[in-house]
């Protein structure tokens, strides 16, 4: 019996992208720090490194470097696009916002991005009441539900007096008052200001500190990998794939041993594969921009400068599931997990791969 | 009696007592005549003696024609005759906010009369469904939901309800027409705000007077 096209397509699963590149963390033309600092929003990084049992001092001072963030309540959204805001964060360094605890398949998500683009992701009712131009988001099917209205804070033409500040401040602030919480990191590169602690009332704000963790895994299984066999040889080393694979199951603590007898996971290491005595993970969570990552992949590349036993290292960063854009401004949704994720994979001669994953409901990464 | 009565009168009885005379037949006929033509001056001789040889009469059921009046009912100008004049629109000259003030004041009293002096503890039902009934010309609308975000937020004063649009002038003596689909008014008059669901309100104000409005459907836009 022919199945109809739509119902076909219901027995498939969902679409997911997993997209790898390989260059040289030393090569001029790299682009490993542009895709993360186009990756603005993220919740958690990791990072693994084989045969390290105690963490060199540098990158101890590194993770303790990675920046405060803030918790501002029932922030108005107006706030964001007022001129003060503007000419003191947005273009002053980068400001990153974004709305905290909202879901962006049902809630209203809102995201200032470094760029100075403020991005709300709104449902039908609420764009049809807002009157600001927006388009239909890409994943709302025939009727769509979703708009996504993009507004750029640092365009010239959106002085204080122009037509269109006073629209969106109007619509923001009369029309359709949106409150949300926020969460905010504010680098600026150099010039000292004022802070957001002192722009915002204090009853208001509230500063938090990532949450770090760190754990030792013993006798861990490690799937070996060669910088330049990408697809991996039988019997020599592990495809991108395999240990794409691998190291969820090992962020998220799932046995490898494929005991017949365990009837959760009969997941084992890819072939071929050394165990490493002691492998060193650690973890930060929150709210952290991407000059810290790029600090901290640096540090992870100066780990290579004095010889060690690890052939090669990871560092693994989660977007937020929430978040109404993934790189860029390329559109984010929540179908089934809300994935996006990337994580390096870096060799002793500084070769390094990246793999970058999304979910059901997002373009492909650059 | 009766036969009495009835009975012929006894020869000569009528020329002693009456004083009228027999007349011969001649003189009969010509004194029909001369009645006849004295009492109808216009009819020909020959039409009277026409008349007088008794021809039978067809009798026929014949249609007497209307006579049309010769001045023709003014008849007014097509609809492509009134677009191509400009019949309906507005001057640029006379696209000014504070002439139709007045209109709106009228139309705010107008309201008041509709609804019994319009009480604040009057029924909204009751307001809404004088409002669902009522002449729109002159009341202050806002655009509150739209499918299109640029109509969001225009506010002013109704000039002209056609059947699809509202014809609105704003306090910056812009002239606007908006379309009733896919949008939603506000009006407010003493505190009592009303909400227009355009996609429901398409009908020219006369033929809405008489509409009767029915519980159904979304108002989804």
């Amino acid at each position: 019996m022919r199945m109809s096209v739509p119902l076909r397509r219901l027995r498939q699963a969902p679409r997911h992208l997993l997209v790898c590149e390989k260059s040289h963390a030393r090569h001029a033309r790299s682009r490993h720090a542009a895709h993360v600092r186009d990756h603005a929003y993220n919740c958690r990084v990791s990072f693994l490194i084989p045969e390290c049992g105690t963490l060199p001092e540098v990158l101890k001072s590194t993770i303790a470097d990675v920046g405060e963030y803030y918790l501002l309540r029932n922030l108005s959204l107006h706030e964001l696009v007022t001129h003060e805001f503007i000419d003191t964060f947005v273009k002053k360094g980068s400001c990153h916002a974004l709305t905290y605890n909202t879901k962006i398949d049902q809630d209203n998500t809102a995201a200032l991005l470094p760029t100075g683009k403020l991005i709300l992701s709104v449902d039908k009712d609420t764009y049809e009441e807002l009157g600001l131009q927006g388009r239909p988001s890409q994943y709302s099917g025939k009727k769509v539900m979703r708009y996504i209205i993009t507004i750029d804070l640092m365009d010239p033409s959106f002085h204080p007096d122009s037509k269109k500040h006073k629209r969106v401040l109007w619509a923001l602030k009369e029309k359709k008052p949106l409150e949300f919480d926020f969460l905010l990191a504010w680098c600026n590169t150099g010039a000292e200001g004022s802070t957001l602690m002192s722009y915002f009332p204090k009853n208001q704000i509230q500063t938090l500190k990532p949450k770090i963790t760190f754990s030792t895994l013993r006798d861990l299984q490690c799937p070996v990998l060669q910088s330049n066999e990408l697809q991996g040889k039988p019997e020599e080393s592990c495809s991108t794939e395999e240990l794409f694979e691998w190291l969820g199951a090992v962020l998220n603590q799932v046995s490898l041993d494929n005991k017949s007898f365990s009837f959760l996971s009969t997941y084992c290491c890819p072939q071929p594969n050394t165990i490493v005595e002691q492998a060193f993970l650690c973890t930060i969570t929150g709210f952290i921009i991407p000059e810290a990552i790029i600090q901290l992949l640096e540090k992870l590349c100066c780990y290579f400068d004095e010889p060690k036993l690890a052939h090669w290292l990871t560092l693994t960063v989660h977007g937020f599931a929430d978040s109404p854009v993934s790189w860029r401004e390329s559109e984010h949704g929540f179908h089934k997990g809300g994935e996006n994720l990337y994580n390096f994979v870096v060799f002793r001669n500084l070769d390094y791969w990246l793999q970058m994953a999304v979910g059901t409901n997002d373009d492909c990464p650059p | 009696m009766e036969g009495l009565l009835y009975g012929r009168l006894p020869a000569g009885a009528a020329e002693e007592e009456l004083g009228a005379q027999p007349q011969g037949s001649e003189e009969a006929k010509a004194f029909v005549n001369a009645f006849l033509k004295r009492s109808m001056p216009k009819m020909k001789d020959e039409a009277i003696q026409d008349m007088l040889t008794r021809k039978a009469v067809v009798l026929e059921h014949y249609f007497k024609k209307k006579k049309k009046g010769n001045r023709k009912k003014t008849k007014g100008f097509t609809a492509k005759q009134r677009r191509e004049l400009r019949l309906f629109e507005i001057e640029p000259e006379q696209q000014r906010y504070a002439i139709f003030l007045p209109l709106h004041e009228l139309w705010k009293q107008y309201i008041r009369d509709l609804c019994y002096g319009l009480k604040p503890d009057a029924q909204p039902q009751m307001v809404q469904g004088k409002l669902l009934k009522a002449d729109l010309h002159g009341a202050i609308v806002t655009v509150t939901k739209s499918k299109c975000p640029s109509y969001v937020g225009i506010t002013g004063i109704i000039l002209q309800e056609m059947k699809h649009v509202f014809k609105i002038i704003t306090k910056e003596d812009k002239l606007k027409v908006v379309p009733k689909l896919n949008n939603v008014f506000s009006l407010e008059i003493d505190g009592f705000i009303s909400y227009i669901y355009g996609s429901k309100f398409q009908l020219r104000a006369s033929e809405r007077s008489a509409k009767k409005f029915k519980l159904k459907g979304t108002i989804d836009l």
